[in-house]
Formats: C-alpha cells, structure tokens, sequence
C-alpha cells in the first residue's frame, strides 16, 4: 500500500508548514496591519499595502490601485532652526493637500491618521468623508515632502493601507491569521499526539495488566474504568483548568488521564484472547515469568492494534484541546486554532461577517482530524488481517 | 468427456500456479489429481470452472462435452456450473449457513438451478439424502447438530441435485477421521457408478487415492506429470517425482 | 530394574458431568527409551492425556506420574524442574508457537526461560535442528512465524521441542500437516532422539504412522482404552473390533477401502462399550462394559475377546 495518499501527504504538508515555513514569517503576536483587513486575494485591485521611510526631504512613490482604507504618517522632523513657514505636503497628481502645519518648533512628533476628524476638518473635508478616498482618488505619482525655509531631518512613515492584508487577513488586533494559523497547527498536533500517546501508553499497561493476571486485579482496574468513563469530561476539564492553570501541559495531562480507558478496554479483551494460546501455557509451564510473556509476546502482538487506536485517539485529544481553548481556558499567548475561535466569537466575528477568522481555524481542525481518522484506518486494516491468520489453511 | 488441455493459471499477484495441466475425464470413472502442497491441484479445479479471483489469468482449454467452458461468456458458465458440473470444496462441510436448517439449503440451491414447486424439491432433497446414506430425518437438522461425515455427505447430496454429468471435489475428506473417511470414499465410488458420472478429486494423500480412483493424475509444480491408471502407477511409476512418493508411502507400510 | 518415565492408573478426567467423560479408566506405563503411541480419532482423549501427564489439567480421579513422582501433590516448584526434562508439542501449529519471534528466536526461547547461561552454545545446536528440518537458513532471522505455513510451523515447533534434548517428548499429531516427502525427514529425526535414549509418547489418528515410530501402542475410543499391544501387531493381527476398523479403513497403495461398521443410535443412558454405536458385532452383553483383559503383552477391552486364550 503505498505511503503517500491524500491523508499522509495533507499531514506532511502541515508538518512542513509549521515548522518550516512558520519561523520564517515572523512572531506571530505582532500587530502587522490594522485589525479586521479582509484577505488580499479577495481583492488584487485594491492593492498591496505600503509602508514607506522618508528619510530625504521628498518621498515619491506610485499609486495604482483602488483609493486605500486609510493612511497614516508618523514619526519626527527636526529643523536646524526654527522655521517660520514649514509644512507637511502631500502632493497627488491633481493637487496638493497640506496635511499638517510644522512651523514654529524645532522638533516635531508626527502622527496622522487619516480617519483623524481633526484632519479631515483642517483638509476642508466633511467629517463623515474618508480622507484617504480623496487624496487617493487617482492613480499616479505621489509624493510626501517638507516644505520649509531651513533645512530639515525628516524621519517620517507612511503608512497606507487598504483594508486587506496577506493570505488569511488579521484579526482583532491586527495580527496575521496565517501565522497564528500555521502556529496553531504546531500546538494541535502537539496535543493531540502526546496527550494520545501517553494515554495508550497507559492504556496499554493497564489493559495488559488486567487480562493477563484475571481476578482481582482486573475487576478493580475495570471498574476504575468505569467509573471514569462515566464522568463527563469537558466539565471536569474545565474544572481542572481552573485549578492547575492554563499551560500547554497541563492541558496534555488533563486529556491523558481522561483518555485512556478505551486503550485499556480493547487491549485487555486482546490480552484475553492471546492468553489461550498453546504456547503461553506451554511458556508458563517452563516457568516463564507473568512479565516476560507480556513484554515479549503480548506487546509485539498487541502493537499492530495499539497503532491503530492511538491514531484515531488522537483527532479526540485535538477537539478536546479546541474545545478548552473555545471556552477561553487556554494560555491567551498560545496561538490555539481553539483560543483563534475563542476569540472570533469574543470580538465579534461570527455576527460581522470576518469570515477569514472563522473558516481557517474551524476548517484546520476538521481535516486535521479528518487525516488522522483516515490514517488510523489504514493502520486498523492493517492490523485485523494479522488477527485473522490464526485460522490457518 | 470432460478434457483440458495446456492449461495455464496465474493468481493476480503474478504466482503461476497451474503451468502446464493436461487431463481427460471419462463418464463413470474416478480421476484423482494427486500433489504436495504448493502443487497447483486445488487452483487447477477453481480455473477450470472459472471460479478463480478477479485479475487472474487462465489460459488454456477446458471442454466438457466438447463445450468449450473458458470461451464461454459469465452468463452460459453460471448455467453449466452445477447443472453439468458441480463442485466439492475444501471445508464445503462447514460452510453450511448455520442458521438454516438442511431442508431450507437443499430448497434454495434448487430453487436456484431448477424451477421445482416445493413438493418436487422436497421429494427430490428427500431422495438424495438417501442416496448418501442419511435418513430424510436429517432435513430439518441444523449443520451444529450433524457430525462431520454426515456434514459431507450432505455436502455430497447438494451437489448432485441437479444430475450433473461431473463432479470436481477438492480434499472431500481431510478433516474426517480414518473410518468416516473410507465411508465417504466408497460412497463417492458408488455415485460415479451408478450415475455414470466423471469425477475428478483432488488429493494430497497418494494412498487414499490408489485404493479408491481408477486412474491418478500426478501434479507438480503446476504440471500433470503423470496419468496412469492407479495399479500401473503404483507398480510402475515413471517419473521421478511420482517415483519418490510411491517410495516414501511403501516405506510407511513395511 | 530401568526407571518408569511416566504412567497413569486409572485416570478419568470429566469436563461435564452431562456428557460422557473425555478420559474413563486409563492406565499405561512408560519406562525409559521405550515410546509409545496413543492411537485414536478427535474426541478419543488423547490430547487431554498428554495436558494430564503434563500437570496442566487435574484428573478427575486416578493417579499420574511423571519420572516416578506422582503429580497429585507437587507444588508449582517441583513441577516446574519436572516439566523441564519433558517437551510437549501441542495439536496446533497455529497456536503452539508466538506469531511475533523469528524461527531462530522461537527455537532459542526455551533455552533462554531455563537455561540462559548456555545460550551461545545451544544457538549452534538450534541452528543445526533447523536446517535438518528444511527451514531455509536466509528465513531464519529474517522471517516472522506467522509468515510460514502450517507445515513450515510444525517443523519449526520440533526444532523447538528438542533443542533442550528433552527425556520425554509429548508429541500430538507433529507430522499432521506435512507432505509425505517431508514427513520422512520428521520421522528420521525423531527416530536419531530415540536411539539417544529420549522416551517418547506420540498421538496420531494414523496407525501406520504409530508403527513407524512407536514400539507399543494403546488404541482410544471416546476415552476408553480399546486396545494395547506392539505397535506392528495391532496392524497385523488387531483383536478389537475398532482397531479393526482403523487398520482395514487406512487407504492401503492400491488396495480398495472395506470399513466394517454397522452405525446405530444408542439408547439414552447406554453405560456400555463405548464403541457399541459402530460396531459392527454388537450384542446384547455389550451392554455392560466390558473389562481390560490382559493377554500377554497385549491386552483388550471387548467381550469378543472372550474366545481368546490366554498365552
């Protein structure tokens, strides 16, 4: 059966993604553009955002798109002395604006935005019009320049942007979703593969433990079992989140202990099976010791199984995680896809229409999973017909 | 007359099993197909009744009655199958649908192959019970409750519903112990004659099929090395092969 | 005065009280380099005798002893360091060897669980076994058991039988899945451990097979002892209507088959010969079972052998 199909080669894609393309792109928690920018592709015309130095006296770039969102300018100028008649210009092909006046001091801090009231005021322009759609209103040459009758130092940026940004937008604080995206595959897979892990780990012991030695010791193992699938995880998550904190291992604990008694159950009704075997009691009739047989009969055996069912445990350990970081109860520095959705819904995406905050996070999840339950069923395939050819010719 | 000629079969995982098979069955006599395990003897019968899985290749001929069977389309082989050849597998006793009682399989075999009303099928089922040796007592018993002689000759019995000119059975009688099994035998030899049937059996035991078959056909490899008539091969067998499992079973006996 | 290896004294041994006993009434011996072949069909007992002789099942009543020890109060140490000297192959080749070991380790294993400071040198003598019995050198670490075939597995459960050189080896049905070519190879090497002074209890169905490697041999019914004698006289001369059966039943080269049986139902509650419902000579003292009768080095349960004499 060959290796590469649609699930392993969708899974390495994401591996590859996280831990190779994501350093690349930056920390994810940095405010890049302003919050809620749309996706890029959705709209190629409006334009890539700019992000300008003027460090000379004249800054001239081109405009080609449609009129952006908004644009701001900060930073310092400085005059050698104090001017008597300095201004902040912006020149666009049809006219000249005066954005800010700079006579009278020596040195200056710059910050304009142009949703600023105050600007649209000094422009002559209605309060409830957006600056950026008429300064911007044709494309051509721009340029943004001091005018003043003493020498300046200009440290200025010019910010515009166009409501869109990059593959997935941003979201509330003007955060990249595609890097918190591709951060959270990292923590999903994380979780779900070690929470599993450990869990079938102990599963498997326990199962072992409770088929081979019968009696006393399986009663008490299974009725724990019982007992803890009773209780209804997600409250006692909840609960226990609370208690020990949000980490990102507190969290691994929680689902392994909640996580295991499935493992236990198959495992042991194996265990069962296997004890018949003439050669166990061929085995225990020599003397071999309880711990011999398991380790080096049982597990071999059992380990075709035990592949399979922690695969598919490990889509239950994700959504468990998502669900946690839905309520709110994850590390709020830890990109989750969860803690994203926690937030989408917090700030008011689901009700605004921010869709690119919605569908990347909730659709990760669910071929995550969906990958991992396929490849879970290859390895289950795999395993059954070697239980099969214990009925010989 | 059923004939094969150079048949050839290969599994679709690419194993030539059957390289090279000749064999000529005439009405009313009995034809062991005798090999060792990995000989090709039991595929040799699945490829002659087209019976092998998807994606494998027969080549070859295999006439019954001068009809040319592998030529024919899916449709003709499935009315040929059981009305002029029937067949015998390996564990066939077992795998009677346990749920069922007897009756209700004899019915809905019949059912399949003839168009009786249900008085003529259950007269007909009733009829060769008897010929198997089994009182019509045994038609509202359940497989669980039958033994594994009485299983076969069940088995027996539904394969010769529908007066087939020959059967093929594949090991009819390795899993039954020595006194059932000479039972089976010599009821198998019977229904040949008296039905003036072919009957070609696949066996791995040598001795088993000297004393019950008219003529043995030796298998390995995938190629019929030798057909003689069972005394002549077991005096004279010719060669190698057949020479050194005559050799082995003769050193049994001393 | 040579030592007994193993014997049973009226040995019954019942599952459910509702159906008949598996094992009624069964008593052999076993001295040492003698072997013995317990002949019967499925149902005959024979491998709940060997599990018996083993320690693994308790009789119902009667007594077992193996190397002279009886096996009623034996605690699990004492048992342990008798079962040592002994090697069971069990009826399955399925079952009878860990599917995940590669031949090599299935064959050093039991070295390992007894006598791990010999390793290195019985590695040699494992390897020697396995190549005597066919099992190709390359498969030896590369394949896993449950890749061979039934056959290939039988063999390779002999190799593991013998290679602690076991005083007795409790075979059931070793040769069942093989080719006549390669039972031979089974058989001579079992007969090199004979004539080394192993002893030997063999269950088959096939009595030409018993003769082939057995001395003496005692023919089971449905748990009852039929018959016991020398293994070739059994072929040549059986007394019991059963073991009569057997031998004209085994496909002879060339000869036609004639069983002698006459099937009947037996009467609900029938405490009689247990081999009544085929017999083909029933009468009506057959009702009441009939005694082992001792004659000679043979001896036989059958009210037939009333007419025999005495030698």
């Amino acid at each position: 059966m060959s290796f590469w199909r649609l699930d392993t080669l969708f899974l390495t894609f994401l591996v590859l993604l996280t831990f190779i393309v994501s350093p690349m792109l930056g920390p994810a928690n940095e405010t890049v553009a302003p919050p809620f920018c749309k996706p890029l592709w959705l709209d190629p015309a409006s334009g890539r955002p700019l992000s300008l130095n003027a460090k000379d006296n004249i800054l001239s770039f081109t405009w080609e798109s449609k009129p952006p969102k908004a644009f701001s300018v900060k930073g310092t100028v400085s005059f050698e002395e104090v001017p008597k008649d300095a201004a902040l210009l912006l020149v666009s092909p049809k006219k000249t604006y005066k954005l800010m006046d700079l006579a009278g001091l020596k040195n200056l801090d710059v910050d304009i935005d142009s949703r600023d009231v105050p600007l649209k005021l000094h422009l002559g322009l209605n309060p409830f019009v957006e600056v950026s759609s008429v300064i911007f209103s044709e494309k051509g040459t721009y340029s943004l320049y001091v005018r003043s009758d003493v020498k300046a130092h200009v440290n200025l940026n010019i910010n515009i942007y166009t409501g869109k940004w990059g593959i997935f937008g941003t979201d509330q604080r003007g955060r990249d979703v595609f890097r918190l995206f591709v951060q959270g595959i990292k923590i999903s897979l994380l979780v779900g593969i070690f929470a599993t892990l450990i869990a079938s780990t102990i599963g498997m012991g326990l199962g072992l433990i409770a088929g081979y030695l019968g009696g006393l010791t399986d009663s008490s193992i299974m009725r724990t079992v019982d007992v803890l699938l009773a209780i209804p995880t997600l409250p006692i998550l909840v609960v226990i989140s609370g208690v020990w904190g949000r980490g990102l291992w507190q969290i691994v604990l929680v689902l392994s202990i909640f996580s295991w008694m499935g493992t236990a159950r198959v495992v042991r009704s194996l265990t069962l099976s296997l004890r018949e075997a003439p050669y166990v009691e061929g085995l225990r009739a020599l003397g071999a010791p309880a711990g011999y047989i398991l380790v080096r009969h049982f597990i071999p055996e059992a380990l075709p199984l035990l592949l399979a069912q922690t695969v598919l445990g490990v889509p239950g350990a994700i959504l468990a995680e998502a669900g946690l970081s839905f309520l709110g109860l994850s590390d709020p520095l830890m990109p989750s896809w969860g803690r994203m959705l926690h937030e989408a819904q917090v700030f008011g995406a689901f009700t605004g229409g921010a869709w690119w905050l919605i569908f990347p996070p909730g659709l990760g999840i669910a071929s995550l999973c969906l990958a991992f339950i396929s490849i879970g069923r290859r390895f289950e395939e795999m395993a059954d017909p070697r239980l099969k050819e214990m009925t010989g010719r | 007359m059923m004939e094969v000629s150079s048949l050839s079969a290969t599994y679709p995982n690419g194993f030539n099993a059957v390289k090279r098979a000749d064999l000529n069955l005439a009405s009313g006599k009995m034809l062991a197909l005798v090999g060792e395990s990995g000989s090709g003897k039991s595929t040799l019968i699945y490829a002659c009744l087209g019976l092998l899985p998807k994606g494998s290749k027969v080549s070859g001929k295999v006439l019954f009655d001068q009809i040319d069977f592998l030529a024919l389309p899916q449709e003709s082989q499935r009315r040929i199958r059981w009305k002029k050849v029937s067949l015998i597998l390996q564990g066939t006793m077992n795998s009677f649908t346990p749920v069922l009682t007897i009756k209700r399989q004899f019915l809905e075999t019949m059912e399949e192959h003839l168009k009786l009303t249900q008085r003529e099928a259950e007269a007909k089922a009733a009829g060769l019970l008897e010929e198997v040796g089994l009182d019509d007592g045994f038609l509202s018993r359940y497989p669980h409750e039958m033994s594994g002689g009485q299983k076969q000759r069940c088995a027996i019995a539904m394969a010769l519903c529908c007066d087939p000119d020959y059967l093929l059975a594949d090991e009819p009688t390795t899993a039954l112990d020595v006194i059932t099994q000479a039972e089976i035998m010599n009821l198998l030899k019977s229904i040949v004659r008296r039905r003036n049937m072919g009957m070609l059996m696949v066996t791995h035991d040598l001795a088993l099929a000297s004393s019950t078959a008219d003529e043995i056909c030796v298998m390995y490899q995938g190629c019929t090395i030798e057909t003689e008539r069972s005394d002549v091969i077991i005096r004279s067998p010719k060669q190698p092969h057949t020479i050194a499992l005559v050799k082995s079973l003769s050193m049994m006996e001393e | 005065m040579t030592k007994e290896v193993a014997a049973v004294e009226n040995l019954t041994l019942i599952f459910d009280k509702s159906y008949a006993p598996a094992l009624a009434d069964v008593s052999f011996y076993l001295k040492e380099r003698e072997s013995l072949s317990l002949v019967g069909e499925s149902g005959s007992g024979k491998t709940s005798l060997l599990r018996l002789l083993l320690g693994l099942l308790r009789p119902s009543s009667g007594k077992a002893r193996l190397f002279g020890q009886p096996l009623d109060g034996m605690d699990e140490k004492e048992l342990r360091s008798i079962r040592r000297k002994c090697s069971y192959i069990p009826q399955d080749p399925f079952g009878g060897l860990p599917p995940t070991l590669n031949p090599l380790q299935a064959v050093i294993e039991p070295l390992i669980i007894t006598r791990s400071n010999l390793k290195d040198v019985e590695t040699e003598k494992a390897k020697k076994l396995l190549s005597s019995l066919g099992i190709e050198e390359a498969l030896w670490e590369r394949k896993l058991i449950q890749g061979f075939s039934g056959g290939q597995r039988q063999r390779i459960m002999l190799a593991r039988a013998l290679v602690t050189d076991p005083e007795l080896l409790l075979a059931d049905e070793p040769t069942s899945m093989q080719d006549a070519s390669t039972r031979m190879d089974l058989i001579n090497l079992l007969k090199a451990y004979l004539k080394k002074g192993m002893s030997l209890i063999f269950v088959t169905h096939d009595l030409l097979l018993a003769k082939a490697m057995t001395q003496r041999g005692i023919v089971l019914y449905r748990g009852r002892v039929c018959e016991t004698g020398p293994t070739d006289l059994l072929l040549r001369d059986p007394l019991h209507p059963y073991t009569k059966a057997l031998v004209s039943a085994l496909p002879k080269l060339g000869k036609p088959v004639e069983v002698k049986v006459k099937r009947k139902t037996l009467p609900t509650g029938f405490k009689g010969c247990s081999y009544f419902a085929l017999c083909p000579y029933g009468f009506d003292r057959c009702k009441d079972l009939p005694p082992l009768k001792q004659l000679g080095e043979r001896s036989v349960a059958c009210f037939i052998g009333d007419t025999f004499q005495e030698t």
